[in-house]
């Protein structure tokens, strides 16, 4: 009886986590990416959508990226209306006019269904930066490009 | 026949008076464009919100406080008990000591930084050889060419003082011991919690930023003129503000900018690139078990370090807060005065600058006037009066005795 209680008591802690969890798995999980997946990028049927998130988890628009500040990216891959079955291999970025790129490695994360996440970007300066991704598809390496101005 | 200064007469002289006043009183206005003043928004508010530090237990705690702010100027923790941190981080030069490289118990490399706002950066010394305040606080305490301390001398010092023994009591739950391995990682922690309540004051650029935020035309125009065109060539022009970014007026992170790196009598300093090597082989970095955020949110940084071939001679950018107080300038104490670092950047050797480098990096080719203005603008980021000692802080109830 008390083992029951028990398991009925953390099912029902965890139930709005799980329930959390699906949602928002399935809304980064929308293909084809809509506006709230962030920047779309498309090559050939590849469609790439990434949206900076600040520390606290907190989604901003590219023009919101904080100058020398930490983010983490969120990336969802789609082919039409199903999740991409490509994987996000690298992101690094640069910036042009400068001749340099970051300071600062990022790592990324596959969370399932096309999407990823990658922590540790950081724009150390203002300015143009150029963000590459770079995307295996099948035999393919297919390179993605977006510029941010950073103020 | 008299003349006489008739109503009408004295009418149209006010108003060719007041006709003429408008554009002086509103030249701030028409100075900055609406961008530029945007720009110069985010080099505010001042000061900065306060900041916990989550990797330091002891932060904001008032026994550490009192504790750290007791040991910082505490000279019995050096091996001839004659330095203490405050020798060379003296508060009443912006806690520096006016000499181009430190002394310690034997003569240093590189130009002791200040202190203020120390608790808004990211990585700490000139190379970001450490990247928390505690660590930066440790090292010079054990540093054999520095204050050349140990944990049975600090202990002997904890324990022969009522109030340093209660403080680090009550800001550690356990009596000071010689043999626990965290003793002198709290001592630092202590000294850093001190260090964070360190905020300069604010100063004629806050004021005119307020100013100019609130388009309160008066009070942007009681600002000096060269104050104001020296600005507008730091964001302009100059793009110095491409790394002396924000509140503090520095990005935080490293730049070669061709100030030499050689080291008398022979050797070189490689900066940012033996300081990654000393980061991540420091027992002290928030990598390791001393950093009190269970989350490890606070390690990004150095988690996701990429040192680079290009690190080699990059020094951290420095902030502009306080220069005035904080001469010499550069890693190394090379350049005497701010009209010397106005004109390094006027006439920058770009031989000297890294292949791999920053490329906008150029000679200003500045005129005299327009150095002047630069300097003007660059002493308006200092307190508008001297800087007064550090307030003491207080005692906690439970340790309320008498100092010695």
């Amino acid at each position: 009886m008390k083992s029951r209680r028990w398991r009925h008591g953390v099912w029902r802690g965890l139930m709005p986590l799980l329930l959390l969890g699906a949602s928002s798995a399935s809304a980064l999980a929308a293909c084809p990416p809509n506006e709230a997946d962030g920047k779309l990028l498309t090559s050939g049927p590849l469609q790439l959508a990434w949206r900076p998130v600040l520390q606290g988890n907190t989604p901003v628009a590219p023009t919101a990226i904080p100058m020398a500040g930490h983010f983490a990216l969120t990336v969802q891959l789609c082919e039409g209306s199903s999740a991409s079955k490509a994987v996000l291999k690298k992101v690094d970025a640069t910036m042009p006019e400068h001749r340099h790129g970051m300071n600062y490695q990022p790592r990324i994360g596959a969370l399932g269904d096309g999407r990823f996440r990658v922590e540790g970007l950081m724009f150390h300066m203002s300015g143009r930066w150029r963000i590459e991704f770079e995307v295996r598809s099948g035999e393919d390496v297919l390179r993605l490009t977006n510029d941010v101005q950073i103020r | 026949m008299t003349f006489k200064f008739d109503k009408f007469l004295i009418r149209p002289l006010v108003c060719i008076l007041v006709l003429t006043s408008v554009p002086s009183a509103q030249a701030g206005e028409a100075e900055f464009s609406a961008d530029e003043i945007a720009r110069i928004a985010s080099h505010g508010p001042w000061p900065m919100p306060a900041k916990t530090d989550t990797g330091n237990r002891v932060s904001g705690n008032p026994a550490a406080i009192r504790l750290g702010y007791h040991l910082f100027f505490e000279p019995r923790l050096a091996a001839n008990r004659r330095i203490a941190c405050a020798t060379c981080h003296q508060p009443g030069r912006g806690f520096q000591d006016g000499l181009a490289t430190a002394r310690g118990l034997r003569p240093g490399k590189r130009n002791t930084p200040g202190l203020f706002n120390v608790g808004q950066h990211r990585w700490f010394g000139w190379d970001g050889g450490h990247d928390n305040l505690w660590s930066a606080s440790l090292r010079p305490i054990l540093d054999p060419a520095e204050m050349g301390g140990d944990a049975r001398r600090t202990v002997r010092l904890l324990r022969s003082q009522t109030e340093l023994d209660c403080h680090y009591r009550q800001a550690f739950g356990k009596a000071p011991d010689a043999r626990d391995e965290e003793l002198l990682v709290n001592v630092a922690k202590a000294i850093a919690a001190w260090q964070e309540t360190l905020v300069s004051p604010s100063t004629h650029f806050d004021a005119l930023r307020e100013a100019l935020l609130r388009g309160d035309d008066d009070a942007v125009a009681s600002h000096a003129p060269a104050l104001r065109r020296g600005l507008r060539l730091f964001l302009g022009r100059g793009q110095c503000a491409t790394c002396h970014a924000g509140p503090l007026f520095s990005n935080g992170e490293f730049g070669d900018i061709g100030v030499p790196f050689f080291v008398k009598p022979e050797g070189v300093d490689p900066g940012r690139q033996g300081g990654i090597k000393r980061l991540l082989a420091n027992p002290y970095n928030l990598l390791g078990r001393h950093n009190d955020d269970a989350t490890g949110d606070n390690a990004t940084a150095t988690r996701h370090l990429k040192p680079e071939h290009r690190n080699f001679g990059e020094f951290k950018v420095p902030s502009l807060r306080n220069l005035k107080y904080t001469a010499p300038y550069m890693h190394n104490g090379s350049l005497a005065t701010l009209r010397d670092v106005v004109r390094h950047y006027s006439e920058i050797d770009e031989d000297r600058l890294h292949s791999d480098g920053e490329r906008i990096l150029k000679p200003l080719r500045l005129s005299e006037a327009e150095s002047t203005d630069l300097i003007a603008f660059l002493e308006s980021l200092s307190a508008r009066e001297a800087l007064l000692a550090p307030v003491v802080p207080p005692a906690v109830a439970a340790c309320d005795v008498p100092l010695r």
